[in-house]
């Protein structure tokens, strides 16, 4: 029976590996606390998938403890199941059965009722499309659909992995809405994804996996801020000789395709004599803008630097 | 038009083509296995002999004439049979389709016809034949002729030896009401392997499966489902078969409760076959190939459309050692003849194999993506 546990799920020493050559996840441990959103970020290959299907009960793990809701998931799967809902990576269903019938269906696995079944097809706004089949569906309103039926059992924790890949800006945004409308009402979300603007936007706590180990954690704002050291100062449409003055001090400026001009700083001060620069030589800008780096930038430099010293460390194992 | 485009464009559709294994099995493997299948089938055609039982109850000299002369004709191989034996008893335990049965007096009337000039005289040779073999009456002509051709060669006078047909049965069939049990028998065959193959790795290929491990229901309930599933479709069908064959050819068959008995062991046998497949072919696409490679030969080998016996000896043996032929033999035996005894002996032994797959098909399906 489940036992009243702090985390939803706790991962220790998780290691699978599939026959002899493939070491797809490598002794990762992580919580996720519960009615948190936790977003493991990390390239394709990563070990993203490996993971979550062992947590969803989907693989079996080659090594390590797994607990769901303090539940071990390598003995305790029924009892499990009724309590997780999953949007697997490349969701797809029946192809002729329509939207109502599929949540009728999977409702039904569950043991659910059919006036839960409307209130889902509302949340994910596809009341229009509920006498539609699936093969008619666009990928955004599939992906809206394989939400939906994650839902249908009431799950206090949703696998979704992956779930706006492949689909165009806009479709995302949608999915994005529904996924925020599950954090407003306190769902545990485990979300697997290689979109950063996902993750920041959606996520509480951010893992960063590569080649099956996670190499930082903690809420976007800490990644950023334990590993921005420099700043990002953008000059928007700037004269063609800014970039000469910029780069005569030593700074490397970058041109976006809007004539703005980019350059990162690692202290305010580069910013103020920046600006003295620009104002002697008379070159003008229209506005400027000082960021700290966003969790793309944080993502490539952390992945950047784990792929360099495991490069360093084969070299050197050489 | 621009020959770079074009040629471009067919290395391409030809790519594709050979990448599609199903569209790959239906050019160029199917029509070489039909042309393998009834090249087997049809190899000794040219100079095609029929064993011939003969039960000469006269047993002189005279009447032994008849065996040698039917030897000579190189159409028939003859096999003498116990004149202690009765004739029918003798076509049904062996088998055979056909003994023919030459009178007692056969000796005593051939005397009196050719040295008395009894234009009166005759005998009759009897034909104790299985109607449900199409080719006994292709065997039945060439014996007419034969004899026609020795009662031409004795005189100008009425014909001295005259036949006689004898069903072993006492009501009389029509080959359709043999041919549609082996349609049933193999339409559900289809349904099942093909159902169970395509939907399947259809399913697992789209993660279907994966997302349905994540619910409540177990690989007993799936399969329980499917099997449920086939069974619905083979009752529709065979209600339809039934039902046409009736109304357009008044194919009236036995309906009882061996029917739904092979009906359940048809589907249960290659449901079970598929699941097998499906294991081991991890493509949709070549798992259907798969099937057809199975299917077809099973379908032309264990006489659905073509009686057994005129296939070679050692494909007669081999369509005994293939499911679908103990299904055939059930049906019909159920269906045709009313045969309980026969019925219930392909039941057991379809029985049998169909619990030995349908159990290594449960075992041998996953559900989880594994350890």
């Amino acid at each position: 029976m489940t036992k009243e546990a702090e985390y939803a799920i706790e991962v220790e020493q998780l290691t699978k590996r599939y026959g002899n050559d493939l070491l797809a996840v490598n002794g990762i441990s992580f919580k996720v606390r519960k009615g948190e959103v936790f977003a493991l970020l990390g390239p394709n290959g990563a070990g993203k998938t490996t993971t979550v299907e062992i947590i969803e009960t989907i693989r079996r793990p080659t090594s390590g403890n797994v607990h769901l809701l303090g539940m071990d998931v390598t003995k305790e799967k029924r009892n499990i199941v009724p309590c997780i809902g999953v949007l697997p990576q490349g969701f797809s269903s029946f192809d002729r059965i329509t939207v109502r019938e599929t949540m009728l269906y999977y409702s039904r696995l569950f043991g659910g009722r059919n006036d839960d079944i409307d209130k889902l097809i509302a949340l994910v706004n596809l009341e229009d499309k509920a006498n539609e089949q699936y093969a008619t569906l666009s990928g955004g309103l599939k992906q809206r659909l394989g939400i939906a039926i994650a839902l249908v059992n009431d799950p206090s924790v949703v696998f979704l992995d992956e779930p706006t890949t492949g689909l165009d800006p806009r479709a995302r945004r949608e999915v994005w809405d529904v996924l925020l409308g599950l954090k407003k009402e306190g769902k545990t979300v485990f979300l697997t994804t290689h979109y950063m603007e996902e993750a920041e936007l959606l996520a509480d706590t951010v893992a960063i996996i590569l080649s099956g180990k996670i190499i930082a954690m903690g809420s976007p704002a800490q990644l950023i801020e334990r590993n921005a050291d420099y700043l990002v100062l953008t000059l928007q449409s700037v004269d063609e000789n800014a970039f000469a003055v910029v780069g005569g001090l030593g700074f490397e400026p970058e041109q976006n395709n809007d004539q703005s001009l980019q350059v990162r700083v690692e202290h305010m001060d580069d910013i103020r004599k920046i600006l003295n620069a620009m104002n002697e030589a008379k070159a003008s800008f229209v506005s400027m803008d000082v960021r700290k780096p966003n969790l793309e930038q944080v993502f490539l430099k952390l992945t950047g630097e784990a792929l360099h010293e495991s490069a360093g460390g084969e070299k050197g194992a050489q | 038009m621009n020959l770079r485009v074009v040629g471009a464009n067919l290395v391409v559709s030809l790519k594709c083509f050979y990448r599609e294994r199903t569209a790959m099995f239906f050019t160029t493997m199917f029509p070489i296995l039909l042309i393998l299948v009834f090249g087997t089938i049809f190899m000794d055609d040219d100079n095609l002999h029929y064993n011939l039982c003969l039960q000469d109850l006269d047993q002189t000299e005279t009447s032994a004439e008849i065996a040698k002369s039917l030897a000579s004709t190189g159409k028939f191989k003859v096999i003498p049979v116990d004149t202690a034996l009765e004739a029918t008893q003798y076509v049904k335990d062996n088998k055979e389709n056909l003994v023919v049965v030459i009178p007692k007096d056969y000796e005593k009337s051939y005397t009196q016809y050719l040295l008395y000039n009894d234009l009166n005289a005759f005998v009759t040779l009897r034909y104790v034949y299985d109607p449900s073999s199409s080719s006994v009456l292709e065997k039945m002509q060439l014996l007419n002729l034969v004899f026609a051709t020795m009662n031409q060669g004795l005189s100008e006078k009425p014909p001295f030896i005259r036949t006689v047909q004898e069903s072993i049965h006492t009501r009389k069939y029509r080959f359709l009401k043999f041919f549609i049990p082996g349609i049933i028998a193999m339409a559900i065959m289809t349904e099942s392997l093909f159902g169970t193959v395509q939907v399947n790795t259809e399913l697992r290929q789209k993660g279907i499966i994966r997302k349905l491990s994540t619910t409540p229901i177990t690989r007993t309930d799936w399969i329980l489902s499917g099997i449920l599933h086939q069974i619905i479709l083979a009752v529709i069908s065979t209600t339809l078969m039934l039902l046409v064959s009736y109304a357009v050819f008044d194919v009236q068959l036995n309906i009882n409760a061996w029917l739904p008995l092979f009906i359940v062991l048809d589907v249960f046998t290659f449901v079970g076959i598929g699941m097998i497949l499906t294991r081991l072919v991890k493509e949709a696409q070549s798992a259907s190939s798969a099937a057809n490679a199975i299917m077809f030969p099973m379908m032309f080998l264990s006489g659905s459309f073509f009686p057994l016996e005129m296939m070679p000896d050692f494909l007669q043996k081999f369509a005994k050692v293939l499911p679908l032929y103990y299904l055939n033999e059930g049906l019909r035996a159920a269906m045709v003849f009313q045969d309980n005894g026969i019925a219930l002996s392909n039941a057991s032994t379809i029985g049998a194999f169909a619990a030995v797959v349908f159990i290594l098909g449960i075992m041998v399906t996953r559900w989880e993506e594994g350890k």
